[in-house]
């Protein structure tokens, strides 16, 4: 005898989003709730229209309508447009979008709200990486060509990965303890933040200036060859973490609960935290340490989709507004000086950090 | 009929070793509780039973085949194990939790498919938690809390349940609220439960089988009239007690002598 279980949450019930819709098409089946769906498109629109202005302002202003029909193939424009502005706009988004999914797998993994690759060294080791090779002669307009281009995307993708790892390893004591993670994170940071300042304190000073809008985290001349890494790369690991994703479900009732379901919790966490690392490393080795997005975003997602843990795609779309609106901040908030996007997000971003601090303190006595 | 046999066990975390050479077997057993003093082994015999502690020696055999070498996952639909005292990610409701049972039965492509929506239906009404179905787990009752975990075991659709120290932390009337349930579950619906238990008299009362351990082995271990005597009290947990009948259920009912013994064990000498 099985009743038939009550799929639409009775009224007054918020906290799990409400209503469902259940999708079953043959041997595919799928819950939907509405609510992150609309969080989602409403965040796509808007990161459109910000895109839009973004690639309107300028030197040369052009107006929203007519981004939209250059973009759509009109012919006025298309240089500025397709060429000059349209990958800085692309870059943010895209960079925002890696950083708001890395910082949602990395939390709900974690089962902490700090912890985010910004805490778990990805960004900082990126940084030590770039800042050694800018020194040491690459970077920009520096001795070869090819180290120009690769030199410092590569740079900021290995010391990311080999940070995050490094963190994750450290952390890992007979199992994942998000507080022990957070700390270990922030001890590495600090050290990577102590040796990057120590290069740029030896380094030339030429160099170390270029370093420092680097580490400062800009989206400045950014061109399709900027783009398309980060994309190949989003590509890639979108898929493979939205697929992961039911089983993040299971990890957050912690290792003997999720064991005990039948999920291989070390495998299955040593991905999803892969997967993490990944995203920031390649975010941060296309556009320099954009600070807070992947923290904030999944907290903002979380309480716009009145979900229970970080949404994935709810923070990847609110990471990518974050990151486009930050920029379009930096770019015409302050008159004629244009601001590092980084500078921005920081700004904005350290209060919320206060408080979460607050709140987790809170929580915890 | 799901069987749970242990063979030559050895167990232990690092180079502490908690249990040595033990061998056991809980089939068809209906409701097993598992006694035994503090740090004698039991929690840990049960996670090894469950898999979720990896034996240094011997092997866990599940309906005969060796536990470690059957993938993760099917083992999950043949054994639900719920670990001493879990928690929930804040804000958790109910049904959320329940459905996470299914998480062996569900792929990324097949999610929610209607045996999921039957079990997880069938899950919350067996345990009587349909009414709160939608209410986050923060807000329950310690008695309904640990009855909506029972009820996530239970959505596993499985056989044979382990439960770790159930009715740790609630209170006298939650421990038989959940108890009630537990023996239900077998009553009704054919599960076989191995349980952890601290309390004695309710161990005699709602299991049909006692182990008891003392040191990493296996004391005695069979009915509950039995198992729970005099001396095995004394030789495994160091108690004077005296076992009377319990009046209720006519089984055995443990009274620990302790400080009283003075009073009342003692043939006054008329001084």
């Amino acid at each position: 005898m099985r009743s038939p279980i009550p799929r639409t949450a009775p009224a007054g019930s918020v906290r799990t989003g409400g209503v469902s819709l259940t999708v079953r098409v043959a041997r595919v089946s799928f819950r939907v709730r509405p609510r992150p769906i609309t969080v989602a498109l409403a965040g796509l629109g808007l990161l459109a229209l910000l895109m839009a202005l973004s690639v309107g302002r300028g030197d040369f202003p052009i107006g929203v309508g007519d981004v939209f029909r250059t973009l759509l193939g009109g012919e006025e424009n298309r240089f500025v447009v397709m060429e000059l502005r349209l990958p800085r706009a692309l870059t943010g988004a895209l960079v925002g979008a890696a950083l708001g999914l890395s910082g949602a797998i990395a939390q709900a993994v974690a089962r902490n709200p700090l912890a985010s690759p910004d805490v778990l060294g990805v960004t900082s080791g990126a940084s030590v990486a770039v800042v050694l090779v800018m020194i040491t002669g690459g970077g920009y307009g520096g001795v070869s060509g090819l180290i120009a281009t690769l030199g410092v995307p590569f740079a900021g993708l290995a010391g990311g990965l080999v940070a995050g790892i490094g963190v994750y390893l450290l952390a890992w004591r007979h199992g994942l303890d998000g507080y022990r993670l957070v700390l270990v994170g922030i001890g590495v940071t600090s050290i990577a933040a102590n040796v990057k300042w120590w290069l740029l304190t030896i380094g030339d000073v030429d160099q170390a200036s270029r370093a420092m809008v680097w580490i400062t985290g800009s989206l400045n001349g950014r061109g399709w060859e900027h783009v398309r890494p980060v994309a190949l790369a989003l590509m890639l690991l979108i898929p493979l973490t939205l697929l992961g994703a039911h089983k993040l479900e299971a990890l957050r009732l912690g290792d003997d609960s999720a064991r005990g379901l039948g999920l291989r919790v070390d495998l299955a966490r040593s991905l999803l935290v892969l997967a993490a690392v990944a995203l920031a490393a390649v975010a941060t080795a296309s556009a320099g340490p954009v600070e807070f997005v992947a923290l904030a975003a999944p907290q903002i997602a979380l309480r716009l989709c009145g979900s229970t843990r970080p949404p994935l795609v709810g923070s990847l779309v609110v990471g990518a507004v974050l990151t486009v609106g930050a920029d379009l901040i930096a770019r015409t908030a302050f008159g004629g000086v244009e601001l590092p996007v980084g500078v921005v997000t920081a700004v904005l971003g350290a209060p919320f950090l206060i408080y979460l601090l607050v709140r987790s303190r809170r929580k915890a006595t | 009929m799901a069987s749970l046999t242990a063979r030559d066990l050895r167990l232990g975390y690092g180079d502490r070793i908690v249990v040595d050479g033990l061998s056991l077997d809980l089939g068809d057993a209906g409701v097993t509780a598992i006694i035994g003093p503090n740090g004698c082994g039991k929690s840990t015999l049960l996670r090894a039973l469950g898999r979720l502690l990896k034996p240094h020696a011997g092997r866990v055999l599940l309906d005969g085949d060796d536990i470690a070498k059957v993938p993760t996952r099917e083992v999950a639909k043949r054994l639900a194990i719920l670990p001493q005292a879990p928690q929930a990610p804040e804000g958790l409701t109910v049904a959320d939790l329940v459905t996470r049972g299914r998480h062996p039965h569900q792929s990324w492509y097949r999610q929610w498919s209607s045996s999921d929506e039957g079990a997880v239906a069938d899950a919350l009404a067996k345990t009587g938690l349909l009414e709160l179905a939608d209410r986050p787990l923060d807000e329950l009752s310690g008695g309904q809390r640990q009855r909506a975990w029972i009820s996530m075991a239970l959505a596993q659709d499985t056989g044979l349940l382990l439960l770790d120290e159930p009715t740790t932390f609630l209170d006298l009337a939650h421990q038989i609220e959940v108890l009630e349930l537990i023996r239900r579950l077998h009553a009704d619906h054919g599960r076989t439960v191995v349980m952890v238990l601290h309390d004695l008299n309710l161990a005699a009362r709602y299991a049909d089988r006692l182990v008891a351990m003392r040191d990493g082995r296996v004391a005695a271990s069979g009915a509950p009239a039995e198992v729970l005597t005099v001396e095995l009290l004394a030789e495994v947990f160091g108690l004077d007690a005296k076992i009377i009948t319990d009046p209720v259920s006519g089984g055995p009912l443990v009274v620990p002598l302790g400080g009283a013994r003075s009073a009342t064990a003692r043939p006054p000498d008329g001084s």
